[in-house]
């Protein structure tokens, strides 16, 4: 059985954003990468599985990005993917789903991965599409934001996160697809023997152009940040503590009491 | 009349070679009995302790004989030591007798044994069988009728105390019906000096000689039979101590306090990390649980056993010797508990007070680094979220990185990128960089290093976690990782001394840097501010206050830095009221060992127990100097409901407020 495991590597979300030159897509200046949170859930089901099956089963993870998206695939190979492409493309970040789906099936159409695992969306851009439209472009089964999984002999049964908590179970035959949401697992820490294992794992370089056959559906016109409004202040406290406080951001702030 | 006795009166000299041969016997027991032992502590992994032999001699005959860390808790300390130093002058004068006898009287013609000489010796050993007497009833009465908290009682404490009670009355018995027949008659002026037999001998004075020569050779052969059994009681019984905790002393690591081997990250032919088995663990931490005496005293300092965590750190040693002994193939670290495992606070109570230096405190953390590096286990999720968090952004808070100097701003500080040429750098640390308590301290800090007119400077948003709370929670990995860039980045600048305020980045960066090759001089504050007072280039104007001092466990009994940050408080006119509880015996504010980023589920709050004792004192101050501590503190004021009572400051808040402009 073959596996595959999507994974981008995002800006930590604590990260202070600044937009780039061209106004379209954030810099990269004073950012702290990370693996995608829903991404790690999918690596982590991914692996749950690969061990669940044994020796047979082969689970590669597939990341798309720059130099520094190899931090994240070590991570997924430490974690327990036996090996890895690294799709080099300097310019992902300004690739609309459209055409990062696209690039993953190219990749995808003539390995016959049995089941391929994504994030339910990524925590960047967070269009939610490329894992469902992967699917759609290698014409197999998929579904969205699982919070539960389980396989058995070709059938895999998944819990749906719905609107309003409601929750479904879906069942599909191999070959599928699905993109984890949070509360789907606990991604396991990478053991230090793991770690070790993954520095001699293979990853697989494979330039964009290789694979790139689709032209942009949607373009990002504009990346800033919303327009700063003026903050409000509650004065609390008795009324003569109030007036006293007005007067003093008055005098202060304003030029009426000069 | 001369003062002297004859030896082997009454016995014999037909009873020296069964006595020799018995006594062969009884120590080639002795021996066998650790002989059988020494496939229990080799199962352990090689350790160096053979090394600077001298020394290492040196500090055991002056633990032993001296007795000084069994004075350190004067119950049972006391009768401990001078039961010790009676019955070591007893053997003393014992072996003196047998040298006498069996080698200057038949081989030099010579006697030691005889007039003022032998009147003093008399004297003395009286005095010491008797002191040795009492001091075991007040050992007995300790154990089995006070009975303190956690104090075991077991079969070998039965056996002992009798065999040496035994030993000691029959001494006693032998000297008074030998006196009986040879002395208190015909030479009572010797007699008086030895009291004892002198007493004793009464009880034997009604009896016909014969009978009082059969006693007394009954007598002989009882005492010397107990004797024979002491000895080869000696290895199966607890009183191996004396063997085992006087070598421990031998033993005990010449390394800095907190040194823990740094696991060579290259190697990839090693399959376990951390001890998850008794064959993970050194000789010594096997042997260790042979030198235990279960004297408690760990256990009775271990702030997380004071709080109701399942951690007694004596347990931990017991169940090491356990399974060395009984089941050497189990599973190390489900006989000890996670639990127990993830409640120490590394504090080093436990092995500062330990009588017999025993390392309780790297067995945990080895532990700690199986259950982390080979089976990826937290504590809890927060602390799973906060390591990587550190991984991420260098700090367990997980904000930016880039906002690491945000603290610093419009403050005379330079960042290290822009401008190198600095008196000091000051590693501030995840907390003082992020946590709105302790940048306060750090902002005082550089205030009071302006005044001196020291130019500082700081690594901004190039400083990372020194590594610390990962390491003692076993994460040598991520430890390494973020030491490593650290030191990369230190040592692109020509750094002359690094300042922290942070005890736990001190000694990590002071100490388990070292391994990784880095070489600055570090120094704490506390330190650092008292060297300004003392060099006048920092005045203070006092102002009298009154405050009791949180001795932090890094600070304290892991770099010995007791009395500087008392003496800067003192000068900036505090009048200190102490706790109990303080230098080397200070209680752990519950943040080491990386709990500063666990949440404490189990039991009682540590913090909480510290500021009772604080507010015990009657102070309205707490001062402490680590921003843990610090932390822990100001939550422990909330929810033990001490507001109002106790407010904690840290020691450069008190100095900043006081310079003389």
């Amino acid at each position: 059985m073959k596996l595959l495991v999507c994974i981008k590597q995002v800006p930590d979300m604590e990260s202070r954003f600044k937009p780039d030159a061209a106004g379209v897509w954030f810099a990269e200046t004073d950012l702290a990468f990370r693996m995608n949170e829903y991404d790690e859930y999918a690596v982590e089901q991914a692996v749950q599985l690969r061990e669940k099956l044994g020796d047979g089963c082969e689970l590669t993870v597939l990341s798309i990005g720059p130099d520094r998206v190899v931090e994240a695939i070590k991570k997924a190979l430490a974690m327990g993917c036996d090996n890895a492409a690294h799709i080099q493309d300097p310019a992902a970040s300004g690739k609309d789903p459209w055409q990062i789906a696209s690039i993953i099936a190219a990749y995808a159409k003539d390995k016959g991965f049995d089941l391929i695992f994504t994030g339910m969306q990524s925590q960047d851009r967070g269009s939610a599409q490329v894992g469902v439209t992967v699917a759609e472009l290698l014409g197999i089964a998929s579904t969205s934001t699982i919070v539960g999984f389980d396989y058995d002999n070709g059938t895999i049964t998944a819990k749906r996160e719905l609107e309003g908590g409601i929750k479904g179970v879906v069942k599909m035959k191999t070959p599928a697809l699905v993109t984890c949401q949070l509360g789907l697992n606990i991604p396991r820490y990478p053991t230090l023997p793991n770690i070790m294992k993954a520095k001699k794992k293979e990853i697989a370089a494979i330039p964009v152009a290789d694979l790139l056959n689709a032209d942009s559906l949607a373009t990002t016109t504009s990346f800033h940040p919303p327009a700063k409004k003026g903050g409000g202040i509650v004065l609390e406290g008795d009324v003569a503590d109030q007036v006293d406080k007005l007067i003093a951001i008055l005098k202060d702030k304003t030029a009426v009491l000069r | 009349m001369e003062a002297t006795r004859q030896i082997y009166w009454n016995v014999g000299h037909g009873v020296v070679i069964p006595m020799y041969i018995l006594a062969g016997a009884a120590f080639g027991y002795l021996a066998w009995g650790f002989w059988q032992r020494l496939p229990i502590w080799r199962q352990g992994k090689p350790l160096d302790r053979w090394d600077r032999y001298d020394e290492r001699v040196k500090r055991m005959l002056c633990e032993v004989f001296s007795q000084v860390k069994i004075f350190r808790v004067t119950d049972g300390g006391v009768f401990h030591a001078l039961f010790f130093w009676s019955f070591l002058t007893l053997f003393v004068g014992t072996l003196l007798v047998m040298f006498q006898a069996d080698f200057f009287t038949p081989l030099l013609q010579l006697n030691l044994l005889s007039g003022e000489f032998y009147k003093a010796f008399s004297l003395v050993l009286d005095i010491a069988g008797g002191l040795a007497i009492v001091m075991l009833a007040g050992l007995f009465i300790r154990r089995f009728v006070v009975q303190p908290r956690g104090l075991e009682i077991v079969r070998d404490d039965y056996i002992v105390l009798q065999l040496l009670f035994a030993i000691l009355v029959t001494g006693f018995l032998i000297e008074g019906a030998r006196m009986a027949a040879t002395e208190l008659q015909q030479n009572p002026e010797l007699a008086r000096f030895s009291p004892g037999g002198l007493l004793i001998g009464q009880l034997f004075t009604t009896m016909t000689p014969g009978t009082l020569l059969v006693t007394h050779k009954i007598l002989w052969w009882v005492h010397f039979a107990l004797v024979l059994g002491f000895f080869c009681a000696i290895p199966y019984t607890k009183l191996r101590h004396i063997f085992t905790t006087s070598v421990n002393a031998f033993l005990a690591p010449f390394e800095a306090k907190g040194y823990i081997a740094t696991i060579n990250m290259e190697d990839d032919t090693v399959e376990q990390f951390g001890a998850a088995a008794i064959t993970d663990l050194t000789w010594k931490d096997i042997f260790d649980a042979d030198a235990c005496t279960s004297c408690k005293r760990c256990q009775d300092r271990c702030p997380a056993y004071a709080t109701d965590k399942p951690l007694s750190p004596m347990k931990i040693v017991h169940q090491i010797g356990e399974l060395a002994e009984g089941n050497p193939a189990g599973n190390l670290i489900e006989t000890v508990s996670q639990d127990a495992l993830w409640a120490c606070t590394t504090c080093r109570a436990c092995q500062d007070i330990c009588p017999a230096d025993i390392e309780h405190v790297n067995k945990i953390l080895e532990m700690r680094r199986s259950l982390t590096l080979m089976d990826g286990a937290f504590p809890g999720d927060e602390v799973r979220t906060a390591i990587n968090n550190i991984e991420v952004n260098g700090n367990p808070f997980g904000l930016a990185y880039a906002s690491r100097a945000d603290w610093a701003e419009g403050l005379d500080v330079k960042v290290m990128a822009q401008d190198a040429d600095v008196d000091i750098l000051y590693f501030a640390g995840c907390f003082a960089s992020f946590d709105k308590r302790n940048q306060a301290v750090a902002r005082n800090f550089i205030t009071i290093c302006n005044a001196a007119g020291i130019k500082v400077g700081i690594l901004g948003k190039e400083e990372k976690c020194c590594g610390e709370p990962p390491r003692k929670l076993g994460n040598e990995y991520l430890y390494q990782m973020t030491a490593n860039e650290n030191i990369e980045v230190i040592k692109g600048y020509n750094v002359k001394k690094i300042v922290t305020t942070c005890p736990h980045c001190f000694n990590t960066l002071a100490r388990d840097y070292q391994d990784l090759g880095f070489d600055v001089p570090v120094e704490h504050y506390s330190t650092y501010l008292k060297a300004l007072l003392d060099g006048d280039r920092l005045k203070l104007t006092p102002e009298p206050f009154n405050f009791t001092y949180h001795d932090s466990c890094y600070i304290g009994r892991y770099m010995d830095i007791i009395d500087q940050p008392r003496a800067i408080l003192a000068q900036a006119g505090g009048a200190i009221i102490e706790m109990a509880q303080n230098g080397y015996d200070s209680f752990c504010c519950s943040a080491g060992g990386g709990r500063i980023i666990a949440e404490e589920k189990l039991g009682s709050k540590i913090s909480e127990a510290r500021i009772k004792m604080a507010t015990d004192t009657g102070a309205p101050l707490l001062v402490s100097n680590c921003p843990f501590c610090l932390t822990m503190f100001e939550d422990g004021i909330k929810t033990g409901g001490a507001e109002g009572q106790i407010r904690v400051r840290d020691l450069a808040e008190i100095v900043a407020e006081r310079i003389e402009l």
